[in-house]
Parts: C-alpha cells; sequence; structure tokens
C-alpha cells in the first residue's frame, strides 16, 4: 500500500503514526471519558465554549483550501509548498474547535442527537485531517499514490456534513429549506411524516414551537432536557419537570417562561432569539386553561383570522413589454399600473382617466399584456357584453371592475375560467342573479357586488352562498 | 523660500512667513493663491470635469429634473412603491379636529359612575403636566358619561347612544382605544398626527402618498381636502393649510382644499366670452415662459407651477362633473339623509368622499371642526355625533355596498382625546372635558385593516394605556402599511436627513389590527 517502505521505515514517520495513533484513540474516546449528560457544568467551561462557534469557521476554510491549493500547485509548484502549512493550521483548528466545541456542549448541558452527530462529525473529521496530514508526505514523494486524494475527498465531505450539522443546531433544522422553492421543500421533506390534523394543537401551537423553540427543544439539540418535536415528549417535560399543566396555565413553566421581563436571565426563547408574540402567548394561554388538549380543534375565546392571503400567483416576465408600458404612462389614455415594486405581482389596467372614452375595442388592444395583468378598472367605462370573450383572456385576473357599465350579464359564463378571480364589481350594471349564477363554477370568487342591479344587492357572504 | 540655485540675485526674498506680523494676517497671505496654486488647482478642475463628463449625467442628476419630478426628487416610478402588494388603493381620513371624548363615545368605563365627583386618584394621574387650561383646579372630580352606552354586533362592541348609526357599523371596525399623543393643545397635536412632527413645516400624510404613489386620474388631485361648514355654537379651533401642506415635497404633492359651500373651486369656470381653446391657447403661452423660466433660473417650483395650471385646466371639467350630484339614485340619500344635498355638511363631505373613491382620489380627509369640548359637554356633544354619525355610517355602508371597501381604508380621528375629569364646574347634568394626550379612541375600517375588533385597553379611567399602545407614528406606519408602503423606506433627503412621515423615534405597524 506505502509504496516508498523507506519512509514508513524512517524512525520519525513511525513515531509520528504512532503519536496520531494514539491522539485517535483519545479523540474517538473523548465521548465514553467524558460524557454529555445534559446536565450543565462549569460557567467557564461555557464561556470557553462560546468561541466555538467563531473558532469552527477556521478549520473550515483552511480545509476548504487545501485541494485548491493541490491542484493549482500542478501549475504554480509553491501553492502546493503551501498546501502543506495550512493542512497544519487545518489541523490544529480542528483540535481547537472540537475542545471548544465539547466544552460548550458539555458546560451548557446540551444533548440530543443532533448535538451528537455534530460531535462525531467534528471528531471524525479532526481524525481524517491527521491522516491526510501524514499521508501527504508519500503522495508529494509518489504523486500516483491514490490514499492521500482519496483521504482528502473523504476529509471534505465529512466536514461538509458536520458543518451542516452544526448549522442545524443553531438555526434549526429547517433554516436552509424553510425559504426554498416548493419543489426543493418537497425532496427535503420526502420521508418526513407531515402530521395532517386540524386540532388547535397542530395548526396553531405547533407552529410557534416550530418557530421559536425547536432550534434548542427539537430533534437537533435538547436543551434543559425538554423536547418540544412531538405532543408526548412536550408532556414529558423537561429537567425541571413538567412545564404544560393542562387547566392551569399559570402553573404551566413554558408559559412562566416565555412572559418573564426579557432582561430575566431564564427568559425563553433564550440569548436573544426572537420572543413569542402577545398573540401567540394569548393562544398558548387558552389551549392550556382550555385543557391542554392535542385535539381539540376550537378554543372559546380565540378567533383565528383565516389568512385568506392566497400568496399572489406571479405573473410571468414581461420585461419586452416594459418599453411600451413606459409610453403609455407618459401619455394620455389608459395606463398600466403595477402592483408593487415586484414585477411578478402582475400589473393594473387603470382607465380612470379616460373612462367615457374606453371602450371593447381599446380593451382588445390590451390583449397582448393579457396574461400579466391582474385586475381591470373598467368602471364607467364604455365596455358592453362584448368585453367577457376579451376578459376570459386574461387569465391571472383577480379583480375586475365593471361597475356601472352597460354590461347585461350575456355571455358572463366566460369568465368562469379565470381561475384566480376572486373580485368582481359589477354594481350598477343591468346583470340579474340569474347570470350572476352561472359564475357559480368560480370557486375562488369571494366579493361579487351586485348593488344597484336588477339582481338582488345581496351581502357578499349570501352572494357566495347563491352563486 | 528657498533660493533657486541658479539665481544670481543676492538679495533675500521677503519671506512674508517670517517677518513681525500680526499672524492672522500671515495665514491669509499663506492662503492666497499664488499662481502656481493656481495652476495646480486648475489641473485638479480639468480632472474633475473628464470625469463628470465620463461618468455622464448620472452625476449631475440631483441638481436637474424633469417636468415630471419637479424638485428633482425620484417621481413614483424611481421610488419602487408600492413596496408589496397593497390592500387598499386610497384612504380617506375623516378627522374630527379639536379631540373627541372618547369616554362618551367609545370608551365605556361603566364603574366611573361609582366615582362620581370623587377626586381622580393620583396613582392614575400621576405627576404629568395638565393644560394650562385645568392646571389651577383645585380638584379633578371624575366626571361620568351622561350617555348610556349598549352592545352591539357580533363582537358586541359597547358604543354610547350618541352614536346610533355608527353602532350599526362596530362588526366592520377597527377601534383603537390605545391611540396616544405626546402633544396636549391642538396646533402641535394636529400637525403631529398630520404630519409625524409637531412643527409646521414637514409633508402631511396625504403628501406623502401623492408623492409616493401618484395619481391614479389624472384629472383630479391625487390629495383632496373637505372642510365641513363651521357650525357657530360649537368651539371650532382652526385648522389650516399647513395641515395639507406639502412641506419640502413639491408643492404640487399638497393636498387641494374644496370650497365648502358655493362653488367647489373659485373662478373653475372660463370667464364670459373665452372658450376653452382660448383658455388652452393662453395656458400653453404661460407654460412656454414658465419653461423659459425655468430654463433659465431651474427652480423645481416653475415646473409645480406649470403642472398646477395644467391640472387646474382639467379640472374645469372633472370638479363640476364630481360635484354633480343630481345622478345619483334616490338609495344615496336614504342612506346619507336629505342633509347630503346642502355642500358643506360633513354628509355632504363624506357622499362627495366617496364619489371621489370612484374615481381614482388617492386621499382625500374630510375635516369636522368643533370637537372642542371644555365645558357644556351635555350641550355641545349631541350636536356634533348628530352631524357626523350618520355621514359615517353612510359612507363606510356606501362604500361597502358598492365594493369599494375592500380596496379603501376609511379612517376616524381627531388629534388626542378628553379628560375623565371635568373642566370648571362638574353637575349631574353637565360638565367640561380638557384635552387629554395620553389615550384617545380611532377607528379605521376597509382595506388592510381586522374588522370587528377592539385594540388596546385604557385603565378604569381611560386615563392611561394599559395594554397595547398606539403612537401616532405607529398609526400612520400603519396607515402607510396598508398602502403598501414600508414607513421606513419613503424618505426624502432634507436638511441632512432622510425624512420620513413617522419621525426619527422607531415606529412600528400595528400588526395585531391588519387584516
Amino acid at each position: 500500500m506505502f509504496a516508498d517502505k523507506t519512509l514508513w521505515k524512517d524512525n520519525g514517520a513511525r513515531r509520528r503514526w504512532t503519536a496520531a495513533l494514539v491522539l485517535s484513540l483519545l479523540l474517538l474516546s473523548l465521548p465514553w471519558i467524558v460524557r454529555l449528560n445534559g446536565q450543565p457544568h462549569a460557567d467557564w467551561q461555557q464561556f470557553l465554549g462560546r468561541f466555538h462557534p467563531l473558532a469552527v469557521h477556521l478549520p473550515v476554510t483552511l480545509i476548504l483550501l487545501v485541494p485548491l491549493l493541490e491542484l493549482g500547485g500542478r501549475r504554480k509548484p509553491a501553492l502546493r509548498e503551501a498546501a502543506g502549512f495550512v493542512l497544519v493550521l487545518a489541523f490544529a483548528g480542528c483540535i481547537a474547535s472540537v475542545m471548544l466545541g465539547y466544552l460548550l456542549a458539555f458546560g451548557s448541558g446540551t444533548a440530543g442527537p443532533g448535538v451528537t452527530r455534530h460531535m462525531w462529525g467534528g471528531i471524525l473529521l479532526t481524525v481524517c485531517t491527521m491522516l491526510c496530514l501524514l499521508t501527504r508526505p508519500l503522495w508529494s514523494a509518489l504523486p500516483t499514490d491514490k490514499v492521500y486524494p482519496a483521504l482528502l475527498t473523504i476529509t471534505l465531505i465529512m466536514m461538509m456534513w458536520a458543518a451542516h450539522q452544526g448549522g442545524s443546531l443553531t438555526h434549526g433544522s429547517n433554516y436552509l429549506t424553510m425559504y426554498a422553492p416548493r419543489p426543493i421543500k418537497t425532496i427535503a421533506s420526502l420521508g418526513r411524516s407531515q402530521a395532517k390534523s386540524d386540532s388547535f394543537y397542530v395548526q396553531h401551537i405547533a407552529p410557534i414551537w416550530d418557530k421559536k423553540c425547536l432550534s434548542c427543544h427539537g430533534d437537533g439539540k435538547v436543551k434543559g432536557d425538554l423536547r418540544m418535536d412531538t405532543f408526548e415528549a412536550l408532556m414529558v417535560g423537561g429537567k425541571d419537570g413538567s412545564v404544560i399543566v393542562p387547566n392551569k396555565p399559570d402553573d404551566s413553566l413554558l408559559l412562566k417562561r416565555v412572559t418573564l421581563p426579557e432582561s430575566h436571565k431564564q427568559f425563553m426563547p433564550a440569548e436573544g432569539k426572537p420572543p413569542l408574540s402577545k398573540e401567540e402567548i394569548a393562544w398558548i394561554r387558552a389551549w392550556i386553561q382550555q385543557g391542554a388538549s392535542p385535539t381539540t380543534t376550537h378554543l372559546a375565546g380565540i378567533s383565528i383570522r383565516q389568512d385568506s392571503d392566497v400568496p399572489l400567483e406571479p405573473v410571468g416576465d414581461y420585461s419586452a413589454l416594459q418599453p411600451e408600458i413606459e409610453r403609455m404612462k407618459n401619455a394620455a389614455g389608459a395606463k398600466l399600473l403595477t402592483v408593487s415594486a415586484k414585477p411578478s405581482d402582475g400589473l393594473i389596467l387603470n382607465t380612470l382617466d379616460v373612462a367615457g372614452n374606453f371602450g371593447d375595442a381599446q380593451l382588445a388592444q390590451f390583449e397582448k399584456y393579457a396574461p400579466f395583468i391582474v385586475e381591470v378598472d373598467l368602471a364607467r367605462t364604455a365596455v358592453t357584453d362584448a368585453s367577457f370573450s376579451t376578459l376570459a383572456k386574461f387569465t391571472h385576473l383577480r379583480a375586475i371592475h365593471l361597475d356601472n357599465t352597460s354590461v347585461t350579464g350575456n355571455g358572463i359564463e366566460k369568465l368562469a375560467g379565470l381561475k384566480h378571480l376572486t373580485y368582481l364589481n359589477l354594481s350598477g350594471t343591468k346583470i340579474t342573479s340569474e347570470d350572476a349564477a352561472r359564475l357559480k363554477s368560480l370557486t375562488s370568487l369571494q366579493h361579487i357586488y351586485l348593488f344597484n342591479t336588477p339582481a338582488q344587492p345581496l351581502a357578499p357572504a349570501e352572494a357566495r352562498k347563491t352563486s | 523660500m528657498k533660493q533657486h540655485p541658479l539665481c544670481t540675485d543676492t538679495e533675500h526674498e521677503l519671506d512674508i512667513s517670517r517677518l513681525a506680523l500680526p499672524a492672522e494676517v500671515r495665514r491669509e497671505w499663506a492662503s492666497l493663491q499664488t499662481r502656481r496654486h493656481f495652476l495646480g488647482r486648475a489641473g485638479k478642475v480639468m480632472g474633475w470635469a473628464a470625469m463628470a463628463s465620463l461618468v455622464g449625467d448620472r452625476a449631475l442628476q440631483t441638481h436637474a429634473s424633469s417636468p415630471k419630478t419637479p424638485a428633482g426628487a425620484p417621481g413614483p416610478d424611481e421610488l419602487k412603491l408600492p413596496h408589496f402588494a397593497p390592500k387598499a388603493k386610497r384612504a380617506i381620513y375623516l378627522f374630527m379636529s379639536g379631540g373627541p371624548p372618547q369616554l362618551d363615545m367609545w370608551d365605556y368605563k361603566p364603574n366611573l359612575a361609582a366615582q362620581y365627583d370623587k377626586d381622580i386618584p393620583d396613582s392614575v394621574r400621576g405627576v404629568q403636566q395638565v393644560t394650562g387650561m385645568t392646571a389651577g383646579q383645585a380638584r379633578f372630580p371624575v366626571a361620568p358619561s351622561h350617555w348610556d352606552f349598549k352592545r352591539y354586533g357580533q363582537s358586541g362592541t359597547y358604543v354610547s347612544d350618541l352614536l346610533p348609526y355608527t353602532s350599526k357599523l362596530v362588526d366592520d371596525l377597527t377601534i383603537i382605544k390605545s391611540t396616544n399623543t405626546d402633544a396636549i393643545n391642538h396646533e402641535p397635536a394636529i400637525m403631529l398626527m398630520n404630519t409625524g412632527n409637531m412643527n409646521a413645516g414637514k409633508p402631511c400624510l396625504g403628501s406623502w402618498l401623492a408623492y409616493g404613489l401618484g395619481s391614479m386620474n389624472d384629472n383630479l388631485p391625487t390629495f383632496l381636502v373637505l372642510q365641513t361648514k363651521l357650525n357657530p355654537k360649537q368651539d371650532n379651533q382652526p385648522v389650516s393649510s399647513r395641515l395639507w401642506g406639502s412641506g419640502f415635497l413639491s408643492s404640487e404633492y399638497a393636498g387641494v382644499s374644496l370650497r365648502s359651500g358655493g362653488e367647489p373651486v373659485l373662478y373653475i369656470d372660463n370667464p364670459d366670452g373665452v372658450d376653452s381653446a382660448t383658455r388652452r391657447q393662453m395656458l400653453d403661452a404661460v407654460n412656454q415662459i414658465n419653461r423659459e423660466t425655468y430654463e433659465e433660473v431651474g427652480d423645481p417650483e416653475t415646473n409645480s407651477r406649470i403642472a398646477q395650471y395644467e391640472m387646474a385646466y382639467r379640472m374645469q371639467t372633472s370638479v363640476p362633473e364630481l360635484a354633480d350630484f343630481s345622478k345619483e339614485p334616490q338609495t344615496t340619500w336614504d342612506l346619507y339623509g336629505e342633509e347630503a344635498k346642502e355642500p358643506g355638511t360633513f354628509a355632504y363631505n363624506c357622499l362627495m368622499a366617496r364619489r371621489m373613491a370612484e374615481r381614482g382620489v388617492r386621499f382625500t380627509q374630510v375635516y369636522k371642526r368643533g370637537w372642542d369640548v371644555h365645558g357644556n359637554v351635555v350641550g355641545t356633544l349631541p350636536q356634533l355625533c348628530e352631524e357626523v354619525d350618520r355621514g359615517c355610517y353612510a359612507l363606510v355602508t356606501d362604500l361597502k355596498r358598492r365594493g369599494l371597501l375592500d380596496d379603501t381604508l376609511v379612517i376616524w380621528g381627531g388629534e388626542f382625546g378628553r379628560t375623565v375629569y371635568s373642566q370648571g364646574g362638574l353637575s349631574r347634568e353637565n360638565y367640561g372635558r380638557d384635552h387629554h394626550p395620553r389615550c384617545f379612541t380611532t377607528w379605521m375600517t376597509g382595506g388592510g385593516v381586522r374588522p370587528g375588533i377592539s385594540y388596546g385597553e385604557t385603565d378604569d379611567y381611560s386615563y392611561n394605556v394599559v395594554k397595547d399602545p398606539v403612537p401616532v407614528r405607529d398609526f400612520n406606519a400603519t396607515i402607510l402599511h396598508c398602502l403598501g408602503i414600508d414607513h421606513n423606506k419613503l424618505t426624502y433627503k432634507y436638511q441632512g436627513l432622510d425624512q420620513k412621515l413617522t419621525g426619527t423615534t422607531p415606529a412600528n405597524v400595528v400588526q395585531g389590527i391588519l387584516a
């Protein structure tokens, strides 16, 4: 395996290998020598330990640098010389980080599967780095040797894994994927069971834990022996006993700790993480007050506003049309306004300036913008029933104002294809309730206004039922 | 100065800096330009000039301006507004100038009946200053409200008997009982409410909106102000155009105040013998002269002037149409009452506000004066409430049935509240109330706010806020939020500050009242 036996036989090399073996054994047995039992220990340990997040970035960078230097060394031998030195530094950094990390975990009494994973990651990474260091002289003497490159690759992978575990401990395991595009999210959550329930706990209480508590009390990190990632674990409580006493919010430790003054030592969430909002506290209080049940679906006195905000469906890219839109803005006539600074929120067709002169023909001219328009304001314009077939092509429409126009409802069923339509104003038109009813297939429609029409001026809620 | 080696002149050069002269004379000499200085600096100037031409117009843009953005500041397009998709496109602000008494209208304190004529406890009143009008009083006797409160709507909100119409709306309203201000007198308080600063000279809410969001209808001003006719029986504190002024923003963004009686805008019709074409010709000529002035002087206000002439010209047709109520159906009069037919009444202004909302006016502010009830609350308050109650109800109901409330924010409020203790004599029949900045009630409804809730709580005396205080800056930040504006981002550089409506004290959007 080791091509150059003379190197191996060299006394110095043997001593190095022996020292490495001892150190490896020592590192690997560390978790058994000093057990992480979830109990906090001396403050000085925590003080030093808290430099771990600072120190840990040093070896990460250095290890990343090594393969770059080795590759670059093909052209510039000086780089390869530097690589050896960087590797030594990386190893020293690894040792320091492992020690500090161990002090942090031991001192603060942090334990849990995530902590264990991160600990093993760190230890194994240190061992790998050391092996790299030892095998590198062989490789520099005989570049066909494959041991060092292989070890270096393993080290890199090891480092990424260990670093990711560490990141998850600090920021929570969903930190990376929380704002990821949906496809990535589904891939990331594959294999994770998602509790589907409409109980108040699952819908409203557990998400608070998710957002504010799980980064320290979840499956990654378990501080104070308290896990909150499952209902059962939550009810078991932590090292100070149960944290939730059903029906007795004032005796529940959890509620006590989150409602302390923010400067208090025991205030939760600790370490300056975002505190719970008043509303969240009120929900937790009511939930405990009313039995802290995992299944109850409704709590007396708490009405949760349904987030009726369907996230806006982004419209496509219309930057090619932008010059024309700008020209319209500065000219007399109908204009396309942007919903917000975000182009993908879409455009609003505004005809208020020119309402009297805006008819079906003018509307038809906007067809080329059709997929990008989310709202058309045609109130008091000269459009007629012929506008319905044009509007049907505006597939992203959320709101249509047709109030005080001469539409009669003939052909209104053409709008039934507008899947995003939530608002339709037909006040002051000749529309009848039969015509309005022809939109009943439009499940997205929340507000339909029929004031001052032959149809009954219904309240929106009733209109919803009939239409 | 050192002698040049080739210089044969044996005379020593006169070295001013070594002469026995006063220090400042020597300094002045040193600072004077020598030929060498001049040449040296000229070289640098050339360098800068070359760089400016390389960088192009961009470097000069802060000084230049186009007619669309008169002050040389970014216009709505460049401001990238709204910052996010707004819930409301426009707002109507019903401003109750003088300070409506929250205790007699919204903030129900049933326990006060038993406290009649007892002194308000020092623990409640604290040590803060009261106004000069009551500071001399020997006692601060509690004056419970003269009127009963009843519960209304599904939300079961208590509303005073003084508001039989508005009380029908409670399930649509977001009632804020914990609004509070820093000012205790009318002028600073009303300035603070409108401009975010007690001192005059800052742009008001409406101007910020006009500046930030721009117009939806080029034929009407973006920001209109309607004043309600004075009722001489009431104690009318003055309101002035400072309240709708644009401060350091271009005067184009100032509110346009329509008259409360007669023609809404004076001299808007062409005089006899002048037809529209003549008017147009005249305006073109005036604009030409103004543009020349601008080229010569470069004052951005010249461009504002051009824009205003043009606006006035367009308003010659749009305002008469706006003020023509003849096509309003009978249902309108059934809702607003016959009073709405009389120009200048609050009901008329409410109807006008609805018509403006329909026509895309971004911000309408309706002022109603007379709420300064220092004495004779029992005599004056019913009048005041009667004047506004139906109008408020009608406006919100009308907007709602016409489908306009979804994207219109309606705001109701004054500049401060009134005290629980009586100013002047207290009897079972009558009492007075002094200014009270520490808590007052406002309400909002429509696009962006959560209907059917009361937000914030006051103590048993409606004296201090005990839960969820809403200072003026938060109130205004929330209004901007509903219109899609991040109050921290809508700024304008002036006097070395990034000026903003909510001022320098950090302000927060009141999340608890958002829909």
